[in-house]
């Protein structure tokens, strides 16, 4: 809740200097509601026990072997904490590298695809040329077909290019792919940055450059947040990509590996759920992190559009 | 609001050097990092210069056990040739996908696993694969490999292309404790026998037979065996190779027959809410008597720690037609080498000392509750059940693919369509027929 | 000026448009190409067909099943997550204690692999020891057992409900934050003048958040369209094509019968429909903007 969230707020363009302060956004609402609140403590915390029952069942099936889910016995409590499954997981040979891979497509992968979309979506907002209306339109149309219709055009293509089994078809094809949701955040981010301010920046001598780095980037941070978040989950739970693009086990990610600890006769229900539930640590904590700024960022860019 | 953006834009004008959120910096510099490190992480160049005696393999033999028995073996393999094996298992359905964008973008590994048959057929149709007729003769595999899966798994076009691993034989797998609780001591040889049997599970509250047709493949070995038992393996053979209709008189028999078997309530309900391994489970927990499944459910059930012979036994399909030879069926796992594969010397000695070490073949052959294709493997290796399978197929007159290896595989989806489709609706069986010859007879005619 | 202008058009542009050139609208136009062939993918020779392929696809009854299944997906897949996520936000957006701590709740899911979400989804409805029909048993005494990914009729809904479940978070958060930024003063001043909580609710608090709104069916859009793995895993598609989705079908094309050309123009009809789609919501995004700028 910088003072930029309250600049897109819809109603307030025409009153930009809107009096609610940083710190107390909304406290001064619904104040005496104390039955209300009672009832809607209620109602959430319903609410969320349904939610976390598959997530618990998740847990159920990371504490259990293979005989106990056979036997049908998966709803039931554990009598005894059996961490096995999670012990197998750990030492599986290759866990070290999945986790590592992932990581390493994930970061640059969400970086680049969000720089391009900076990038992109400034262009499209503050420098629109004849035609840019459509260009945009391809781009955004990028997000729109279920990405199994390349598969096959994209294997050719980095079989060609020698890249084949190595980490760099997964980066460049989620930066790729993630380049549309990108370019229209950050283009609709950036409508709300007033054209006079960066015409007066640039007639006081800046560069375009600088009117990006220096003006808009810097009220932007949540919105970088926002698709921070979006894009590592997105990007650390694929699976199509990685399939496709690896062969070597050390190149694997760890959805590959989840996935591929089922074989052709045999279950391992409970080490993939161990495993899983690992594998989401990371996106977890991506989000409690950003939280904040999430919240903030979709106030400010991601609400219009 | 206003007077922050015109800060920052004074601010972006006045100063030299563009000042950049320590966020937005600290992105920058994971970006740089994650991007040197993933050049030399992913930089495939080194380590092929490293080691050019290196074979690629890929198979979908995953699961802890398997992976972990093939990693001794191929360790093994380098001891004893100085060839490092460059492994990587995919989980089943995700390997078909797999493979198929890599043949259609040209890049094969050096080896990978295959099921014999149409399957095999079809890949070889299409040109990717390396005829191992030389290598065969040179590492003397005629004399190792089991005559009963020998030829119709391994040549295609006259040819040989595939290396059989192991294979597995669909049998009648049972509870032993829920049999011998309801009396049974005695299995049925022929179709009354087994009708009875069904008929007195019933009588005594048990559910005679699990299957799960949610993934299609499972209802296959009814199919299968009904129309060998009745038809024979030659119409059965007709109708794969599309010289049949599935309109005929002699499959409508079939699904009659299996038709009966569901209106008699024989089957538990909802097959199609299970996979095969949620149909052998209820045979293992005393839910269902007994399961019409491959080998493989061994591998699965010792997994479980149920006995062999203790726990869980099978017999033979019964036969119903007099005169009709007698086939088994199951499917056959081997080795294919790519044609354009550069280390194709050592692709070579690679899946021939698979086939024909007769030690890694029986070590394999336990791991995965298969039957192992080396004739040198020691009988006294096998479970008691397993025993008994190789003997079933022993006195067998062919050994048949089941249905998806058996007849080429875009025809071979209407079919496994049909079977869960019959479970379904088995009273609208002439329609699925129908529809399914449509389907099967347009991939036909389309070749 | 213009001239700057124009260096820093494509100074900026250069980099995203060659990426998103190479390796999205290449690729697209490589399957267009096969589209109109026989290819299987295993062949190292096909022939071109023209448009039988197309002709094909037209007649095709699996195809118009799938299509169908498309809408009804897309349909409810924008419908459950978006009207599920308002009325989370809606409750978390109030003095509730430990609002934090349910925000993390309801967006936990995401996190979670989708291979291991569809396994515990066919487990609760498992029709033999399943969670959801033991909920039921327990509540109406009766033993349903009823087979929900079994039965053609509701193989597609039960799917529904668990995308519905992992992406009502991403639309909760979106609302929140829209949430967040309608001014107290606006509901302070309805209150005031009489109006009741439902009254407030309706007239102020969902009349500003239509753009939210609009970010949020977006983003479900896109989500629906690309749902595949939870489907895959789920049903993949079954019982016989019951729950076959355009995409869905398009690979089990492809991938299953091995008709490279046949899934390729599969797909290109459907990126011909979710063109029309783009355009449409392209229209509301410049509705928006007229209305804000």
């Amino acid at each position: 809740m910088t003072d930029g969230a309250t600049a897109t707020t819809p109603t307030t363009p025409t009153t930009p200097a809107t009096p609610a302060t940083p710190a107390t956004p909304a406290t001064p609402r619904r104040r005496r509601l104390s039955g209300w609140t009672g009832v809607l403590l209620v109602c959430l915390t319903v609410l969320a026990l349904l939610f976390l029952t598959p997530t618990v069942g998740v847990i159920l099936s990371a504490l259990k072997s293979t005989r106990d889910i056979a036997f049908g016995t998966l709803w039931a409590i554990p009598r005894t904490l059996d961490l096995s499954n999670f012990a197998v997981a750990l030492a599986h040979p290759s866990v070290k590298f999945y986790f590592v891979n992932t990581f390493l497509v994930t970061a640059p992968a969400t970086a680049g695809s969000i720089t391009l979309g900076i990038l992109a979506g400034y262009v499209f907002s503050k420098l629109p040329f004849r035609g840019s209306e459509i260009l945009f339109l391809v781009i955004v149309s990028g997000m729109f077909f279920p990405p199994q219709i390349i598969l096959i055009p994209l294997f050719r293509l980095f079989n060609r290019l020698g890249l084949l089994d190595t980490l760099w078809p997964m980066i460049i094809v989620h930066i790729a792919m993630g380049i549309p949701i990108c370019t229209l955040l950050m283009r609709n981010f950036f409508a709300t940055v007033p054209a006079a301010l960066r015409e007066a920046a640039i007639v006081e001598g800046a560069s375009e450059w600088r009117v990006l780095t220096g003006v808009a980037l810097p009220v932007s941070l949540p919105a970088l947040a926002v698709l921070g978040t979006l894009q590592f989950t997105w990007i650390w739970n694929d699976f199509l990509w990685p399939l496709i693009f690896t062969q070597s086990d050390n190149k694997r990610t760890i959805m590959l590996g989840i996935v591929s600890l089922r074989g052709q006769y045999t279950v391992a229900w409970g080490v993939q759920g161990a495993l899983s539930l690992l594998a989401s640590l990371p996106t977890l904590l991506v989000f409690l992190f950003f939280q904040r700024y999430f919240i903030a960022g979709m106030t400010m860019g991601a609400v219009k559009g | 609001m206003y007077h922050s953006f015109l800060f920052a834009a004074r601010r972006a004008c006045s100063t030299r050097g563009t000042r950049v959120p320590t966020a937005i910096r600290a992105g920058g510099v994971i970006l740089a990092l994650g991007l040197i490190a993933s050049l030399a992480w992913a930089s495939p160049a080194g380590e092929a210069a490293m080691d050019s005696q290196e074979v690629t393999i890929t198979h979908y033999f995953g699961g802890d056990l398997g992976r972990a028995g093939l990693e001794e073996i191929f360790g093994t393999f380098h001891d004893q040739t100085g060839v490092t094996v460059v492994d990587s298992p995919i989980g089943h359905e995700d390997f078909k996908d797999g493979i198929l964008v890599r043949a259609a973008g040209g890049n094969l590994p050096d080896v990978f696993s295959y099921w014999a048959g149409a399957r095999t057929q079809f890949v070889v149709d299409g040109g990717n694969i390396a005829a191992i007729d030389d290598a065969w003769s040179a590492n003397g595999l005629d004399a190792v490999i089991a005559t009963s899966v020998a030829d119709g798994a391994t040549m295609y076009d006259g040819s040989r292309y595939l290396v059989p691993f192991g294979y597995h034989y669909a049998g009648m797998f049972y509870n032993a404790k829920v049999m011998a609780a309801a009396g049974v001591t005695e299995f049925p040889s022929d179709w009354d026998g087994f009708l009875a049997l069904c008929e007195n599970l019933k009588a005594q509250g048990i559910i005679p037979i699990a299957l799960g047709t949610k993934n299609r493949w499972p209802g296959q070995f009814w199919f299968d065996y009904l129309l060998l038992r009745t038809a024979g393996p030659d119409y059965r053979a007709a109708l794969m190779a599309g010289d049949a209709s599935y309109t005929d008189p002699e499959v409508q028999r079939a699904m009659e027959l299996w038709k009966e078997l569901v209106d008699a309530g024989y089957f538990a309900p909802n097959a199609n809410a299970d996979e095969w391994t949620d149909a052998s489970d209820k045979v293992a927990r005393g839910d269902a008597a007994m399961t019409l499944m491959g080998t493989w459910i061994t591998g699965y059930w010792n997994g479980q720690d149920l006995m062999a012979g203790d726990d869980y036994d099978f017999f033979e399909f019964p036969a119903i037609d007099a005169g009709v030879p007698n086939a088994v069926v199951g499917p056959v796992d081997g080795w294919l080498i790519s044609a354009n594969s550069p280390n194709r010397a050592n692709a070579e000695a690679l899946v021939s000392f698979l086939a024909s070490d007769a030690e890694v073949q029986a070590k394999w052959a336990q791991i995965q509750g298969a039957l192992s294709a080396n004739v040198n493997v020691d009988v006294s290796t096998y479970t008691p059940v397993m025993q008994r399978a190789l003997e079933a197929v022993g006195n067998a007159d062919t050994f048949a693919f089941n249905y998806d290896l058996a007849t080429t595989p875009p025809a071979a989806e209407f079919g496994l369509d049909m079977f869960s489709r019959f479970m379904d609706s088995p009273d609208d069986y002439m329609q699925h027929l129908a529809d399914t010859e449509e389907g099967a007879r347009g991939v036909f005619d389309s070749q | 000026m213009k001239q700057k202008e124009r260096f820093w058009r494509i100074a900026l542009l250069f980099l995203p448009l060659a990426v998103f050139g190479v390796f999205v609208v290449w690729p697209l136009l490589d399957t267009f190409y096969y589209s109109f062939t026989n290819w299987n993918g295993f062949s190292r020779d096909y022939r071109f067909v023209g448009l039988d392929n197309f002709a094909g696809v037209v007649t095709d009854r699996l195809f118009t099943n799938a299509t169908v299944n498309t809408l009804i997906w897309t349909a409810l897949a924008i419908v459950l997550p978006t009207a599920g996520g308002l009325t989370l936000a809606l409750m978390l957006d109030t003095q509730v204690p430990g609002a934090k701590a349910f925000k993390s709740v309801f967006y936990l899911p995401i996190c979670l692999a989708a291979v291991v979400v569809g396994q515990i989804w066919i487990w609760i409805y498992q029709p033999d020891w399943g969670l959801l029909n033991a909920a039921i048993t327990a509540v109406t005494g009766s033993p349903p057992a009823f087979a929900w990914l079994a039965e053609p009729e509701s193989a597609l809904y039960s799917v529904i409900v668990a995308w519905s479940w992992q992406q009502m978070g991403l639309a909760m958060v979106i609302f929140l934050a829209g949430l967040t930024s309608i001014p107290t003063y606006l509901l302070e001043a309805a209150e005031i003048e009489g109006a009741s909580r439902g009254q407030r609710i309706r007239h102020v608090v969902l009349a500003l958040l239509r753009p939210a709104t609009v970010v949020a069916v977006a983003l479900s859009v896109i989500n629906s369209l690309k749902a595949f793995d939870i489907l895959f895993i789920m049903t993949g598609g079954g019982p016989f094509h019951s729950s076959d989705t355009l995409a869905m079908y398009m690979y089990s094309e492809s991938f299953k019968k091995y008709r490279i050309g046949y899934g390729s123009s599969i797909s290109v009809i459907l990126f011909l429909m979710t063109l029309s789609v783009i355009t449409v919501y392209f229209r509301q995004l410049k509705k928006l903007d007229e209305l804000y700028d």
